[in-house]
């Protein structure tokens, strides 16, 4: 286990959380929306973490799981967090790390989140600017393909 | 596309990171019949200096992540392939990556050395058709002529090796689906010495020719701070002289045992990144001799079923452009439950857009393609003066011309008559004005 | 620092002047492909099984198994299907040549398959008796 993982523990365990390791050099940190800002800066700021990969968003079931993939030489930091798909409101990490501006543009396109503190968080990054009000996120498990099809009124080839 | 109306509002050069303005877009046809891929740039000028840029992207959004959700993890190989087409044996690479390590079977020898050999040809590849784009828009049209040439000894190696010069389709889970030809090798190491003789005289007409020059020196600067903190990656990382390399950091495929040559400048502009992609091109010829003379025997597959187990895994390669990274969860079943995949481009937009300010208008062509963008290059761009209060469109051939014209006023004189703008106080009587 | 001076690729070219061109002399001649090329698909219907592995595995579903009847094996009735093509959207990826068990699929050289009748690219050997 290297260094950075070490002291990663420490930092952890102050958000009450642990370290776990999946394969091969994989870490995955579960952190609540209220820690999230104080261990991201720590990540950052003491211990030096400072390339962003990307921003991922999972559906499960009942919350959004938001994921923030750092990597540092040989490790993969996993750094993740959910909010319920009741209060679809988190916390942007910009003033932490301004790369991560597109990619909490495109989780919110996706999933409905919305950052508070993301300067652009009103536009749309990916969607089409016709796309309605009343259909849900593209990649939330319960949207078919189908319904966003016929909402949209695009036609389908059947083979 | 709806349009929108409202009046731009003025705004000082940002000290911070990407100010927010209250314009609203006007997109009328990314669709152009000039054009490789769509994409829209929106750009407040003061006079010839660019102060801000506002992108928007999306309009090639094909919707793979919601796609591979309902097919079975195979042909998701093929669909991800399909992602680019200059990189696309590296998408396949990474995200195989990514669901082999949820199987237990081990990737053989054979297999990441044949993988390691088409993804550096790949790269070459890649390289040489940039260098070919960065002659066209800085008005060197001979040198695209020539360099694409080059090209064309590349796709044929690859289309020995595997059929098909674009879409290998050479990948499989655990392994590659072909081997390496008989007697190919000599063949391979006798074509890598030409294109590395080439790649050199490249480098000596980039160096003295003066037309070169003028239009790369001093241009697109960025400190390394904004580089850190916005996380560019790939050749944007390593102009300004970060070693930022995914084969370095996190080597996969055989990149452990290759000798690796990593490339930084510390000057960073453009001129250093045209050095620097030439001089990649170098080391990625020397590493498919060593690869190609140093190929272990043994199979190049392992057949896994096709159910696999459930976990999650994500996986980083590195690209002709940069850093590619996929995740990978399964919940035990034929198709994945969540795929994502981040493309290079996206990442180093935020860095291209700091590139693009305090620049003048006609270096924007070649500082838009110092990035290697793989959503194309310029569609319909729209121009507001905050001086003079004007509104313009140009098209890429447009701008283009404009940048030659700027920089070699003498030489396309009679050449060029009929399409030459050359006056940017004369654009509204050409152009349509449009609503901004 | 190299002596900066215009007109450096001027030796160069006339160095390719004398070369032969590069362009191919295509369609006045026949190309050169290479071994592996990857072209139209063919199927050899006296192996074909009807065993339907290869629908199961294309990525951009060509291939459909239509049902030709039964016949009779001891005292079952066994359905007979064999596969109809359409080749309109077939990626020549390879995936049904590799993973039919009967060796009876094969991409070919044929690369010249561009046809405004979308009909004729129906490939229906193994049905048609």
């Amino acid at each position: 286990m290297s260094e950075t993982i070490t002291q990663l523990g420490k930092y952890a365990e102050e958000a009450s959380s642990k370290v776990t390791s999946l394969r091969k050099n994989e870490s995955l940190v579960e952190v609540s929306q209220d820690s999230l800002k104080k261990f991201l800066a720590h990540l950052v700021n003491d211990l030096h973490v400072r390339h962003l990969m990307t921003i991922t968003g999972l559906d499960l079931g009942q919350n959004i799981a938001i994921t923030y993939d750092f990597s540092q030489e040989r490790d993969t930091i996993h750094v993740r967090t959910t909010v319920p798909k009741t209060k679809l409101v988190a916390l942007s990490i910009v003033d932490i790390v301004p790369g991560a501006i597109l990619y909490e543009m495109e989780v919110h396109d996706m999933f409905g989140v919305e950052f508070i503190g993301n300067p652009w968080k009103d536009q749309k990054l990916l969607l089409p600017e016709e796309w309605p009000d009343d259909l849900p996120p593209p990649l939330l498990k319960t949207t078919k393909a189908e319904q966003i099809r016929k909402r949209l009124g695009l036609e389908v080839v059947k083979r | 596309m709806s349009a929108g109306t409202g009046e731009p509002q003025r705004k000082e050069a940002s000290a911070g990171l990407m100010e927010y303005s209250t314009e609203s877009l006007v997109p009328f046809g990314p669709i152009h019949p000039a054009l490789k891929e769509p994409e829209y740039f929106k750009l407040v000028l003061e006079g010839e200096r660019i102060i801000n840029v506002i992108p928007r992207i999306g309009y090639v959004h094909r919707g793979l992540e919601k796609a591979s959700e309902s097919r079975p993890w195979v042909q998701n190989m093929y669909m991800f392939e399909r992602t680019c087409g200059i990189c696309s044996f590296v998408h396949s690479v990474c995200y195989g990556q990514a669901v082999e390590e949820l199987t237990m079977f081990q990737t053989p020898r054979r297999a990441k050395y044949i993988r390691t050999i088409i993804l550096e040809m790949e790269r070459i590849h890649s390289h040489l058709l940039w260098v070919g784009l960065m002659g066209h828009w800085a008005g060197f049209d001979t040198l695209f002529m020539w360099v694409w040439n080059d090209r064309e000894v590349v796709l044929d190696l690859v289309e020995a090796i595997s059929g098909n010069r674009v879409h290998k389709s050479m990948n499989a889970f655990c392994g590659v689906r072909r081997d390496m030809p008989e007697n190919m090798a000599d063949r391979i190491v006798e074509r890598m010495k030409f294109l590395t003789d080439r790649a050199r005289y490249y480098k000596e007409i980039i160096d003295t020719e003066e037309t070169m020059l003028k239009r790369t020196e001093n241009i697109g600067k960025v400190s390394v701070d904004t580089v850190e903190k916005l996380c560019a990656v790939g050749p944007m990382a390593r102009y300004v002289g970060l070693r930022r390399d995914v084969r370095l950091n996190d080597p996969y495929a055989a990149y452990d045992e290759v000798p690796l040559d990593i490339i930084t400048t510390t000057e960073g502009d453009v001129h250093a990144l045209l050095r620097l992609r030439l001089d990649e091109l170098v080391a990625s010829a020397n590493m498919v001799t060593y690869a190609v003379q140093n190929l272990p025997d043994g199979p190049i597959r392992v057949k896994i079923p096709p159910i696999i187990p459930a976990g999650e895994h994500s996986s980083h390669c590195e690209a002709p452009r940069g850093e590619i990274f996929y995740y990978a969860r399964s919940s035990g079943g034929r198709t994945p439950e969540r795929i994502k995949s981040r493309q290079p481009t996206m990442a180093n937009l935020p860095t291209a857009l700091e590139m693009l300010k305090g620049q003048t208008l006609a270096d924007i062509p070649v500082v838009l393609t110092a990035i290697d963008p793989c959503f194309g290059c310029m569609d319909r761009m729209s121009f507001y003066d905050t001086e003079t209060n004007r509104k313009w469109t140009w098209s890429g051939e447009e701008l283009r011309q404009y940048g030659i014209n700027h920089y070699f006023p003498d030489r396309s004189k009679k050449h060029n008559e009929a399409r030459t703008i050359r006056d940017p106080s004369r654009i509204g009587q050409e152009c349509r004005l449009e609503e901004f | 620092m190299p002596r900066r001076k215009t007109g450096a690729a001027i030796p160069e070219m006339f160095r390719l002047m004398l070369e032969k061109p590069t362009t191919e002399a295509y369609p006045f001649k026949p190309i050169q492909l290479p071994q592996r090329f990857r072209g139209k698909l063919d199927i050899d219907p006296a192996k074909c099984t009807g065993c339907q592995v290869c629908a199961l595995v294309c990525p951009a579903s060509v291939i459909t198994m239509v049902d030709l009847g039964t016949r009779k094996v001891g005292d079952k009735e066994l359905k007979v299907r064999r596969p109809l093509f359409d080749l309109s959207t077939c990626i020549f990826c390879g995936e049904c040549v590799d993973n039919c068990a009967f060796n009876a699929l094969e991409l070919t050289k044929q690369f010249e398959i561009a046809t405004p009748n979308k009909a004729e690219l129906l490939m229906n050997k193994a049905i048609v008796k």
